[in-house]
């Protein structure tokens, strides 16, 4: 085959499949949010859509966002990491404990991006090199970076790093919209654009879908697989250090619980854990703000906050449920 | 638009390839983890020379109990094409909760169990009807049904517990031939479906459907029919655990389901199911779970805290899916 | 595809609108308006009913009561915090098992002049209602030591120590806080005989874990168990049972909630009593009540020196029988007259 000919192949199957992106899943999630945003209004009233709750949605929102921005490629590449929360975690304790050791913040955030980045580079070693199973071989990595945590967090289980100025940074605004929410908003749409338009995006969804084809069309699998994994570990790092900044502290707890969050956001936004290929950074935002602004209408009108998570869960199940019918790949 | 691509193998096997070829499925799987299991124990008695003796038997047998009960049913799923089944520790409590309120009703015990049983089951069957009728993945079926029917459980109840004056709950204490009560079960268990599973009509069917589900399909395999009986019996598996989880525990929470999860997919993991579907042996599972339950019982005895049994616990299980990647490639080759 | 998109929009939009602009406003809140952040801890069976307990006096006081669980995650905490500043409740009572994000919480109700109750952990700026965790720990400590010092004459083969790193400082101060107690009482057991393993408080994995201890100490017999909860050390207690090692085993735990009813384990020989799901009585009546009324009380941030001091009940399993399960509880404490404690009602008086 020559490149010509495969280099038609592959853009001839993508412009198709970017069409189906733009107009399928991130359309029916949009809508998804359109009704969230009715619904609020008729519960709460146009308090729903107040500054202070947007800010409120926006800060809640913010971290998760940036690391499902990342998390992304990882997923569109057909290999999941489900160890973001673990190594969330461990960001933020190296971090806090590095501050706590007295090192400045620009020393300790560097170092705790490199322990994320060592994580990732494990984990792409094991999927993409000897072949392991993605899922099981970041549920391991997420078990034990987990454990580690709790080591370096400590007997007290917590480790207390508040710095004023980071904390200042954190709880910027512009407007009703916190600063980190828009730079979260902006990686997004960074990430859309490369999805979307440029070659290595395409390159990235072809791996996902169909990683012989791919390889058959000169792509190299191995490559983009791995850097899509360290990409998935350095959003979890970056998103550990800001939680040290936004909670002014890090603990054995911080990050558990972050993968189920992003990745049902995710799927409720188009992405699958279990083929690659499809889903589109736009949808993951809108996927996260529907669940976040769901909670929001739970937790603004005070709806038992026991029910949030059945309430969470039949969410999930009614975004694929909808996102089938739509026409979406069915489950045979 | 999945293609289903069809490898032809076009280079002869060499001679050390067509041998590892016929030996019985799994083997590599099971010699690594015997070997890794014998290896951890002869390791642990050199260290520790009581390491070796009958409370450590009983220490790591009790923890086996549960998770192998929940593995079988955790395998059955994975077999079958169903990936996984993330909704059993709600299977697994609400089939103890019910127990625990029908003996508290002086319920006779053979009634309870075969109550537990089938309530696990009925959620089986529930969890199988989303699955087959909206046409949804089970993973983000499972997931879903885990936090609906958690959160309604603590709605209903926050702790629960089996008599401590029952028969039943004695019966989780003792012990037949040295070993727990609630140790042979499991062990039966295994066996039995184990044996079963390559040998029947609906066993081979569940397997055809996790490996190729559309040639299934064209030799005439209801996909519908089996995936409804793969859950429902996996459910009534769990339902069975959490009999035995009853009568062996004290208190519970509707969330103490949770900390079997990742012990569970590990171990069936290391037993060679992959989550493709399609292959892996239930006999395994007995080497797997009891690698894994030996695992945090060393590590006791050389003195490192719980924190690190998870760190190796997590490292084991990457090491291991690396090895079983790298030699799955190598067969391919 | 884009058409489908602009009608569906198109149809929306006027919705969105007109509901919008018929605007469900809300009524200003003239009631004291009191919100209430649970812990949102699952496993524990005081977490629901301490909301409760709550909701219902305030109803009775007329106030207006919004509830939100932390879900016991910082994050979910933080946002709280931000959901209850926006509805400008007029003070909050929180329980929060992270509390290293208290000082975040503090800075932003401080912001807001928003009054904030917390319980059982101090925060600087916090009205402190609730026990010292660490002389309830002492307390159980030196309840335990005496029983092995009338039975063994303190010759203790084992001390378990069942942990909950993730209780944070509460662990230390209630597990070490046993351990502390027990040394008052029994000084001579040596220091190799005490082994921590993580419980996390729940049964099912204070269960495994304790019997990976006592297959590694398999020459201990007579031994004892401190905890950060019932469950915690119950878990400890099964694993003895399960061994076969029960028979010379006494377990002692910390917040009551498996010393009462009719299943308690015959090892665990007493525990602490916190009545926690009655916090709110101390709460309402010391801080509350009076903020409500215009008179807040002065800041008392401190665990020793609170704004409303919760006594701990030291209870031994016989004393125990006598006091009543969560739910029958709850019911005589709302019955009972406005301020009257769990403490005052159900505490034995010996």
């Amino acid at each position: 085959m020559t490149t010509g000919t495969s280099s038609l192949i592959v853009s001839g199957l993508d412009r198709h499949r970017l069409r189906d992106i733009a107009t399928g899943s991130v359309t029916s999630i949009a809508v998804a949010l359109v009704i969230v945003v009715v619904v609020g209004l008729s519960a709460i009233g146009p308090d729903f859509l107040s500054a202070s709750n947007i800010t409120i949605i926006g800060s809640f929102v913010a971290i998760p966002m940036l690391v499902a921005a990342f998390a992304g490629f990882a997923l569109l590449a057909g290999v999941v990491d489900l160890s973001i929360g673990s190594m969330l975690g461990l960001s933020s304790n190296v971090c806090a404990w590095l501050m706590v050791a007295g090192w400045p913040l620009w020393a300790a955030i560097p170092v705790a991006l490199v322990a994320c980045l060592i994580c990732g580079a494990i984990n792409a070693t094991a999927v993409v090199i000897f072949g392991a199973d993605t899922i099981a071989a970041t549920l391991g990595m997420l078990v034990a970076l987990r454990g580690i945590t709790f080591i370096i967090s400590g007997s007290v289980g917590m480790i207390p790093a508040f710095d004023p100025n980071f904390f200042a940074f954190i709880n910027l605004t512009a407007g009703p919209l916190p600063v980190i929410f828009l730079i979260s908003l902006a990686l997004i749409a960074l990430a859309a654009i490369i999805v979307m338009r440029t070659r290595i995006g395409r390159h990235v969804q072809a791996v996902g879908g169909d990683d012989r084809a791919a390889s058959r069309a000169g792509i190299s699998v191995t490559g983009v697989r791995f850097v899509a994994l360290l990409l998935s570990a350095l959003g979890a790092g970056i998103g550990g250090v800001l939680y040290v900044g936004q909670l002014g502290s890090a603990s054995n707890y911080t990050g558990t619980g972050l993968e189920f969050q992003v990745y049902a956001a995710m799927m409720i936004g188009g992405y699958s854990i279990l083929r690659g290929g499809v889903g589109n950074p736009l949808g993951a935002a809108l996927g996260l703000l529907v669940v976040a602004g769901t909670s929001n209408i739970i937790d603004v009108k005070a709806i038992s906050p026991y029910l949030t998570n059945a309430i969470i869960g039949l969410l999930l199940l009614a975004a694929v449920l909808l996102d089938r019918l739509r026409g979406g790949d069915a489950f045979e | 638009m999945t293609d289903v691509a069809t490898t032809t193998p076009e280079t002869t096997l060499s001679r050390g390839a067509a041998f590892r070829a016929n030996l019985p499925a799994g083997w590599g799987t099971a010699a690594v983890v015997a070997g890794a299991w014998v290896l951890l124990i002869i390791v642990s008695g050199i260290h520790r020379a009581d390491f070796l003796s009958h409370q450590t038997v009983l220490a790591i047998s009790f923890t086996m109990a549960i998770v192998g009960v929940l593995a079988v049913a955790q395998a059955l799923v994975g077999i079958s094409g169903g990936i996984l089944d993330l909704s059993q520790p709600t299977g697994l409590i609400m089939s103890a909760a019910i127990v625990a309120w029908l003996l508290e009703r002086n319920v006779p015990t053979a009634v309870v169990v075969v109550a537990g049983i089938l309530v696990g089951a009925v959620w089986g069957f529930a969890n199988a009807t989303i699955v087959v009728v909206a046409k949804l993945n089970p993973i983000i079926v499972t997931l879903a049904t885990n936090f609906i029917g958690g959160a309604v459980m603590f709605l209903v109840y926050q702790n629960a517990q089996a008599p401590l004056n029952s028969s039943f709950s004695a019966f989780g204490r003792g012990y037949f031939l040295g070993l727990p009560n609630i140790w042979w079960p499991m062990v039966i268990l295994i066996l039995v479906v184990g044996y079963f599973l390559p040998r029947t009509r609906y066993g081979r069917h569940m397997i055809a459907v996790g490996g190729n589900r559309f040639a299934a399909q064209t030799r005439g395999i209801s996909l519908k029919k089996t995936r409804f009986a793969v859950f429902s019996i996996a459910g009534a598996i769990t339902g069975g655990a959490g009999v035995l989880f009853a009568c062996s525990n004290g208190p519970f929470a509707p969330t103490a389901g949770a900390t079997f999860q990742l012990p569970v997919i590990a171990s069936v993991i290391l037993a060679g199911c992959s989550l493709a579907g399609g292959r892996g042996s239930i006999w395994l599972i007995l080497l797997s779970v009891g690698f894994l339950s030996t695992v945090p019982t060393s590590l006791v005895f050389f003195g490192l805290n719980s924190n690190w049994q998870q760190v190796f616990q997590g490292m084991i299980l990457i090491v291991a899916v690396s090895i079983d990647g790298w030699r799955a490639r190598r067969l391919l080759k | 595809m884009k058409m489908t998109v602009r009608r569906q929009l198109a149809t929306i939009a006027p919705a969105v609108l007109a509901l919008a602009l018929a605007g469900v406003a809300t009524q200003p809140a003239f009631a004291f308006k009191l919100g209430m952040a649970v812990g949102g801890e699952a496993a524990s069976n005081w977490q629901k009913p301490q909301g409760d307990v709550a909701h219902a006096i305030a109803t009775k006081m007329g106030w207006d009561y919004v509830e939100l669980s932390n879900n016991l995650d910082p994050a979910v905490a933080t946002k709280n915090a931000d959901i209850f500043i926006q509805d400008k409740v007029d003070a909050v009572i929180q329980f929060n098992g992270r509390a290293e994000v208290n000082p975040v919480l503090a800075a932003k109700y401080a912001a807001a002049h928003i009054p904030v109750v917390t319980y059982d952990i101090a925060q600087k700026g916090f009205y402190f209602v609730g026990i010292d965790n660490l002389a309830a720990g002492i307390a159980g400590g030196e309840a335990l030591g005496k029983i092995a010092k009338d039975k063994w004459n303190c010759d203790v083969d084992l001390v378990l120590s069942s942990e909950g790193a993730g209780a944070g400082i509460v662990n230390e101060w209630r597990t070490g806080g046993m351990r502390t107690g027990l040394q008052h009482i029994c000084p001579d057991i040596p220091k190799d005989k005490y082994v921590s393993f993580e419980g996390s408080g729940q049964v099912s994995v204070a269960a495994p874990a304790a019997r990976d201890v006592l297959a590694a100490h398999p020459d201990a017999k007579k031994i004892l168990v401190v905890g950060l909860n019932d469950a915690g050390v119950l878990g400890a207690v099964q694993a003895a049972e399960q061994l076969g090692r029960a028979d010379d085993i006494i377990a002692w735990g910390q917040d009551g909630a498996f010393i009462t009813g009719d299943n308690v384990d015959p090892h665990l020989a007493g525990s602490v009593l916190y009545f926690l799901e009655g916090y709110a009585v101390y709460a309402i009546k010391d801080v509350i009540g009076p903020i409500a009324e215009g008179k807040a009380p002065p800041m008392k941030d401190d665990a020793g020196d609170p704004a409303s001091r919760v006594k701990p009940c030291p209870v031994s399993a016989e004393q125990a029988k006598k006091i009543p399960g969560i739910e029958e509880r709850v019911k005589q404490l709302l019955a009972a007259p406005a301020g009257t404690t769990e403490y005052d009602l159900f505490c034995p008086k010996s």
